[in-house]
């Protein structure tokens, strides 16, 4: 059971990243970016496409799918916030949604619908502690995670960059009238956002179930560990994409609950929102 | 006239049933199949349109539910339950609402995409688990048998039109009715529909049961059509490009729905023909999609724009030229609404220090004061919108608590100083929306004609704005509250125009029986209609009494115009 939970635990980190991804998607761009992992699982097959079929060293064509990843996203905010500057949560994240769809199809089209011959970047246990083993995808994904959110937290907070943020994010109209570079500063957060989701995904995804849906549908449990930290707060949204790892990793070596896994997500969801849903909340202000 | 009007929908269902059977008698064996599994998508669309389209939802689980349906149907054929095919049909519509009411409750009390995020969890963890599972009777080869009379693929196509048509005609009278009313409404604004005495998450959660229920149907239908049902109809990526379509081609429309079935049935068999991938389908759909969203407009809306260019209409305007009857107004009786020691604060901020106002019975309340003096916020509080109020109200003599929905049914309604009029109904059905009873032709039209409003059959997106906030005063009106708050109703009007409004609303407690409390900065309006006058400034209660009083009293005339001006 321990070392299932901790087998989990990669998966719990690259679940954590993505979650640190959307919340600072949500707070600072006012979207919930249901392309997240989408963005990645291109970037990354496209680096194997570079590197099996185009010969290119590995780490080359990982750093190109990264920045495709990153490029995409930054593309995805450009239209967003061109178009839709003054629209509402909702009609952003939903051009989100039909993007997740034309990246799955697209990626069915050209690398097919099965999964991909990933090269494990990294590969092989880390430590093994007790007769458990950790393996080196587990430990750097956590670390990633905590460092991402770590760093988004410091950028936020002390750099003129994160104040211009955070101004732009709770008072959008003044912050204009500032003179904040509103689009700007959104198109890089897309961009930030993409180059890290692709870069998760490139080290978690030889490990994983890495067919386009299921790294596309990652989005999922990310969303579950956001909604814990409420998509405002990011150490619960790394803790929850760590715990929802671990559980699900401990669940996977119980037989009878094989079934029950896959709606794991799904129930952290409902019932962190029921949890949530004590205080009555209106669309509007006024 | 409106027997004619109830009739059309019913000619036009008449019609599109016989066009199915002429389809179904003329066209291809290939064809005939392609055609149940638009039938079947259209279903879906339709569905998808009332939670999307009209209430203004993002729902990414359509299949899902159709993936109930099938699962209902399946498993009810397997036992060879009692009813045949067509009563589970039914059951299996039934299983998807429950499945619908169950998923949508945590997700739709609260504001923004949770429901997004709920139906995507449940369509991905459904299609994983749908593959391990599969449906039941699938591995033993037991095909679902479609009713005697509809065996083979032409009637069968016959019997999916006529399902169709009935679904269509359920959501269109849905539409038109109470629950059509408050999806446009909750669509457009929450504390509008509140207001109106209806419960936002009711009206959320119907749209959704629905759209679910339809689901549910055309998984079932599609069972029927294939035999045995397999995960691969049900994935969550078409349920994806389900509700991009739908928002693509605007399927609240009942029209676009169908249309937008044959899209997602021809555009694949299209790229087929043409030997390109059949995935290009769903990217074209994917663009679409997006440039629907970043320019705000759908197929539907489109074309009927341009519909409605041509024929040129202007924007209706509000009519005040006409004079009133005269009729004798009732004196002032006992206070019909208390308020005792009503506080709010935001932080640190007192919005409102223990104020105490009361409207009279058949009076009109004038409530004034500077920008900031807390005067919306004061309707807010006494409206039920801000739970964290302090004091007491009482509505004939009854303590007012509870949800703004429970706060407008007990008798109190309010109004809004912002536009939170549905640009998607006509006047007529906002009307009967914010009047929660039966209401005569009649009735509406002499209210309507009084405050000279638009006529009812005026759509309100063709209705200016300042004329809109009248037609909420009417509607609100009609529902016969004991008070009425108005905030800032004459906003919207030319200036010309407020003396004629004052007129009409100084008869509204001898007319209509509703007391009102008026929240307004146009001191000649406020003069012309308000027989006692509550002056508040900084969240206090600076004056209060008969309007010569009030007016009168220096620290109004400071307070309110200056230390120089003079009224």
């Amino acid at each position: 059971m321990l070392q299932g939970a901790l087998a989990g635990l990669a998966a719990g980190g690259l679940y954590a990243v993505l979650a640190v991804c959307l919340t600072l998607m949500s707070r600072l761009v006012r979207v919930v970016n249901f392309a997240q992992s989408a963005t990645g699982m291109f970037g990354c097959y496209v680096a194997v496409f570079l590197s099996v079929d185009l010969g290119l060293p590995m780490w080359l064509a990982t750093v190109a799918g990264i920045v495709l990843g990153g490029l995409l996203s930054a593309l995805l905010g450009w239209i967003v916030s061109t178009w839709l500057a003054e629209a509402d949560t909702g009609t952003r994240s939903a051009v989100t949604v039909a993007v997740l769809l034309l990246l799955i199809s697209l990626s069915f089209i050209l690398f097919g619908n099965k999964p991909q011959p990933f090269h494990p970047i990294l590969d092989g246990p880390a430590v093994t502690v007790g007769g458990v083993v950790i393996s080196q995808v587990t430990v750097v994904t956590v670390a990633l995670a905590v460092l991402v959110a770590v760093a988004s937290r410091i950028v936020l907070s002390r750099t003129p960059a994160g104040v211009q943020l955070r101004a732009l994010s709770e008072r959008p109209t003044t912050a204009e009238l500032l003179g904040i570079p509103a689009k700007r500063l959104s198109v890089a957060v897309w961009a930030v956002t993409g180059v890290v989701s692709t870069l998760v995904i490139s080290i978690v995804a030889p490990s994983q179930s890495n067919d386009a849906t299921s790294l596309a549908m990652l989005v999922v449990p990310a969303a579950a560990a956001a909604l814990l930290g409420g998509f405002r707060r990011l150490d619960l949204a790394v803790a929850g994409g760590l715990g929802l790892g671990l559980i699900q990793g401990a669940a996977a070596q119980v037989d009878g609950l094989s079934v029950v896994r896959y709606f794991l997500p799904f129930a952290v969801i409902v019932a962190l929102l029921l949890w949530s849903q004590r205080k009555e909340v209106w669309d509007a202000a006024r | 006239m409106r027997l004619a009007e109830r009739g059309i929908p019913f000619v036009v269902a008449i019609v599109a049933i016989a066009v199915g059977y002429g389809l179904s008698a003329g066209l291809d064996g290939y064809f005939v199949y392609l055609g149940m599994s638009a039938v079947v998508a259209g279903i879906s669309l339709l569905g998808l349109g009332v939670v999307t389209g009209s209430a203004g939802m993002i729902s990414l689980c359509q299949l899902t539910f159709g993936a109930v349906g099938a699962w209902t149907v399946s498993a009810l054929n397997e036992a060879q339950a009692p009813g045949g095919f067509l009563t589970w049909l039914v059951l299996g519509g039934l299983a998807a609402g429950v499945v619908g009411v169950l998923v949508g409750l945590p997700a739709l009390r609260l504001r923004g995409i949770n429901l997004a995020v709920v139906t995507l969890g449940l369509a991905a963890a459904a299609d994983l688990a749908l593959v391990q599972l599969q449906f039941p009777g699938v591995s033993a080869g037991i095909s679902v048998e479609r009713p005697e009379a509809f065996s083979d693929d032409r009637s069968y196509f016959q019997l999916a039109v006529v399902v169709l048509v009935l679904c269509c005609l359920a959501v269109y009278f849905l539409r038109r009715g109470r629950w059509g009313s408050a999806w446009q409404a909750v669509a457009f604004s929450e504390r509008g529909t509140a207001a109106a005495g209806t419960s936002v998450r009711t009206s959320k959660l119907t749209a959704f049961a629905v759209s679910a229920t339809l689901g549910g149907i055309s998984g079932g239908l599609l069972t029927g059509q294939v035999g045995i049902a397999f995960p691969a109809s049900f994935t969550a990526i078409q349920s994806l490009a389900l509700y991009v379509l739908a928002i693509m081609s605007g399927a609240h429309l009942i029209d676009m729905a169908v249309f937008g079935a044959v899209l997602w049935v021809g555009v694949p068999e299209l790229l087929k023909r043409w030997g390109i991938p059949q995935d290009w389908g769903f990217v074209v759909f994917g663009v679409l999609g997006v440039q629907a969203l970043a320019s705000g407009g759908n197929l539907g809306t489109t074309v009927r724009q341009v519909w409605y260019r041509r024929s040129k209409k202007e924007p209706a305007k509000l009519d005040l030229a006409a004079k009133t009857a005269d009729i004798e107004s009732k004196a002032p009786g006992p206070p019909v609404l208390t308020v005792r020691g009503l506080s709010v604060s935001f932080g640190h901020v007192a919005a409102l220090s223990s104020v105490d106002i009361s409207v009279p019975e058949h009076g009109v309340l004038g409530v004034i004061g500077p920008n900031g003096a807390g005067k919306s916020t004061l309707v807010d509080a006494i409206s039920g919108f801000l739970p964290n109020a302090e004091g007491a109200v009482e509505l004939g003599g009854r303590p007012l608590t509870g949800s703004p929905s429970n706060r407008a049914r007990a008798g109190l309604r309010r109004t809004f100083q912002q536009d939170r009029v549905p640009p998607g109904l006509t006047v007529g059905a906002y009307l009967k929306f914010l009047a929660r009873r039966r209401l005569t032709a009649d009735e509406i039209g002499d209210a309507l004609d009084f405050f000279g409003c638009p006529a009812a059959r005026t759509p309100l997106s063709q209705v200016d704005v300042g004329a809109r906030r009248l037609v909420e005063v009417v509607g609100h009106l009609l529902a016969r509250p004991r008070v009425l708050l108005l905030d800032e109703p004459a906003a919207g009007l030319p200036h010309e125009e407020h003396v004629a409004f004052g007129e009409r609303l100084r008869q509204v407690p001898a007319r209509f029986g509703v007391s009102v409390l008026l929240i307004e900065h146009d001191l000649d309006l406020v003069r012309s209609v308000c027989d006692t006058i509550t002056v508040l400034d900084f969240g206090r209660v600076l004056a209060s009494g008969p309007q010569a009083e009030v007016l009168a009293d220096p620290a109004v005339l400071k307070a309110y115009m200056g230390e120089t001006e003079m009224l």
